[in-house]
């Protein structure tokens, strides 16, 4: 390990995630591009590094760890469950300030009790952060499976409930989906006579074969992307979709239940009180929640909120998003639950994973000031 | 210091160059054969021309190696990070329009707004075991349309320097954003363009380096001003 260009905490750190069970993992600071550009899609081109290999394979600064590190699980074949400890300079394309950073985390993979590992993880953050930093931080806690079992209970088409959960955590998306589902406006008409008749008859199966026999005329092939049945299944969908009118009283509620910030010690009494005066049925998803809010048990919980419309627009989140702020609202730690990023990956089965990432240039301007 | 105008170097936007620049009262004589990349406007020795292809011109206005050029607006667009600041576009000239569009498989019938293709680029991976292929010569711009404009952020850009239309259908890309004039080459190739799927409407443009030193210079603005006049004419 190089003794210099390192945080001066480096040492104090090391021992403090080591503490936390965390074995030590080292992954190359030269990666492969696909990965990140295929996880976080292609709008993270301007925000990395990117160079080719002699042969022409995309290459990359590392941006994170997360991904490095789960890929050499996944190519280490190793047995789960594991929790990897990191550390080390990550590099991100910024018109101003530094361009590179240090970063360190654990990422805790394959843990079945999910209440458990996600506590555990934010015990962890906050525990090295307060071995760093003492008191005063504050933890925010988000939850994607509530958002999303609230909106299923609202009864919306799937369609719907795609498109909200796709949105959640980018508040501007959110907000404008809210208001086209207040003020639905009618489809396009379709250019394919044939295809509209099959549409208004709810003809499904005879609208794929429609579909499936214009393919053949035009070359189209089925197997290329989409298939006649996923293009009949969404034209129907969206017809739907334009019919689709969100009560104003649900529309209140969903409202309501995006704007609760509360103490997390009461999140799951209010949530329940939530679900119980608006016949939510969100009981399974309240649940798991309870669940990760008792198991936090002697963890800081003081200190810690729920915030209902705190998420990450990436698509292989899927519950728990957390994060740690010093006084100055600077945020020290991230972390979540990425249920769906180790198959994205390739691994062969699904596998539970969460884990976080400290700031460590955060952290030392933070320490400086104490 | 003479003042550097480059111009297109072949085909009719030379041409069309050449015969505003004339309009405007600068008749341009193509220093030694019809070939050379050097010329002058008769009478004005303090005027240089330089004949460069239309990509050249939007880099060099880009580092500021000359003071005008003439291209097309989605090179500017395209090939300079924050166009803005860089040049300043002094006039729309009326030719080569082109749009550069965002196109889809005629046969997605349920895809005809940039929200349904937000959709499905959202499911395509549970569906397909993939993200959704955009080929295009257009990163910035598609970056920034499907990216920053309409939130769409789960696709792959493959790179296409030509013929993309046909990447479709031969399996190399679900859609494409590529430049289209009269949407002939989309028809035949059984594509579409979304509604909304307009990313630029681009023309041929007097384009201005923002150099330092144009304010105080009396010919930058009388070769603005006498191209904006043929122009209008």
């Amino acid at each position: 390990m190089p003794l210099i260009d390192q945080p001066p905490f480096a040492d104090e750190l090391q021992a403090a995630l080591a503490a936390r069970g965390g074995e030590a993992v080292s992954v190359p600071m030269i990666q492969p591009a696909e990965p990140f550009l295929d996880t976080a899609g292609e709008d993270l081109r301007r925000r990395i590094f990117m160079t080719e290999s002699e042969t022409g394979a995309s290459l990359c600064l590392r941006p994170e760890f997360t991904i490095p590190v789960c890929r050499r699980h996944i190519e280490a074949a190793a047995g789960t469950p594991r929790r990897y400890a990191y550390g080390g300079p990550v590099f991100r394309q910024r018109r101003e300030g530094p361009r590179e950073f240090f970063q360190a985390g654990i990422e805790d993979l394959g843990d079945p009790e999910r209440a458990k590992a996600d506590a555990r993880v934010i015990g962890d953050a906050v525990a090295v952060l307060e071995t760093l930093l003492g008191d005063g931080l504050s933890t925010t806690i988000g939850d994607q499976a509530v958002f999303e079992a609230v909106v299923a209970a609202l009864g919306l088409p799937r369609g719907w409930q795609k498109r909200l959960v796709h949105a959640f955590g980018n508040p501007v998306a959110l907000a404008a989906m809210l208001e086209s589902l207040a003020d639905p406006q009618p489809a396009d008409d379709l250019a394919d006579a044939r295809a509209a008749e099959l549409v208004a008859s709810g003809e499904e199966a005879a609208l794929a074969r429609h579909v499936g026999a214009r393919m053949e005329e035009t070359g189209y092939s089925p197997h290329a992307g989409r298939t006649p049945e996923a293009i009949a299944h969404r034209l129907m969908e969206k017809t739907e979709l334009a019919r689709t009118r969100l009560e104003p009283s649900a529309l209140a509620v969903l409202q309501e239940f995006l704007s609760f910030d509360v103490p997390l010690a009461g999140a799951p009494s209010e949530l329940a009180r939530f679900a119980e005066r608006t016949g939510l049925a969100i009981g399974e998803a309240l649940k798991d929640f309870s669940a990760r809010v008792a198991a936090l048990g002697h963890a800081p919980i003081a200190a810690m909120h729920y915030r209902a419309a705190f998420g990450r627009p990436l698509d292989y989140y899927t519950g728990l998003v957390f994060e740690v702020t010093d006084e100055d609202g600077a945020v020290l730690a991230g972390g979540g639950r990425y249920d769906r990023l180790m198959t994205m990956l390739g691994a062969a089965e699904p596998i539970p994973a969460v884990g976080f990432a400290l700031w460590l240039d955060r952290i030392e301007r933070a320490r400086a000031k104490r | 210091m003479n003042v550097t105008v480059a111009l297109p170097s072949k085909g009719r936007m030379k041409e069309e160059a050449l015969a505003i620049f004339e309009r405007a009262g600068f008749p341009i004589a193509q220093s030694g054969s019809e070939r050379s990349y050097r010329g002058r406007v008769e009478g004005r020795e303090d005027i240089e021309i330089a004949f460069l292809s239309a990509s050249e011109i939007a880099r060099e206005l880009g580092r500021g190696g000359v003071d005008f050029g003439i291209t097309g607006e989605d090179l500017i667009r395209e090939g300079l990070a924050d166009s803005e600041t860089r040049v300043a576009i002094e006039a729309r000239l009326g030719f080569g329009r082109a749009d550069v569009v965002v196109a889809v498989p005629d046969i997605w019938l349920d895809v005809t707004t940039m929200a349904d293709l937000g959709d499905v680029a959202a499911d395509f991976r549970a569906r397909t075991g993939r993200r959704l292929a955009v080929a295009t010569k257009y990163w910035r711009l598609t970056q920034q349309f499907l990216s920053a404009t309409h939130g769409i952020q789960l696709y792959r850009i493959v790179e296409s320097l030509g013929a993309t239309e046909g990447a479709p259908a031969a399996g190399q890309a679900d859609i494409i954003v590529d430049i289209t004039s009269t949407g002939s080459t989309l028809k035949a190739n059984h594509l579409r363009v979304l509604s909304d799927g307009v990313v630029l409407r681009s023309e041929a443009c007097l384009v201005r380096a923002r150099c330092d030193g144009h304010a105080e210079d009396a010919r930058v603005k009388e070769i603005a001003e006498a191209v904006r006049g043929a122009v209008a004419r």
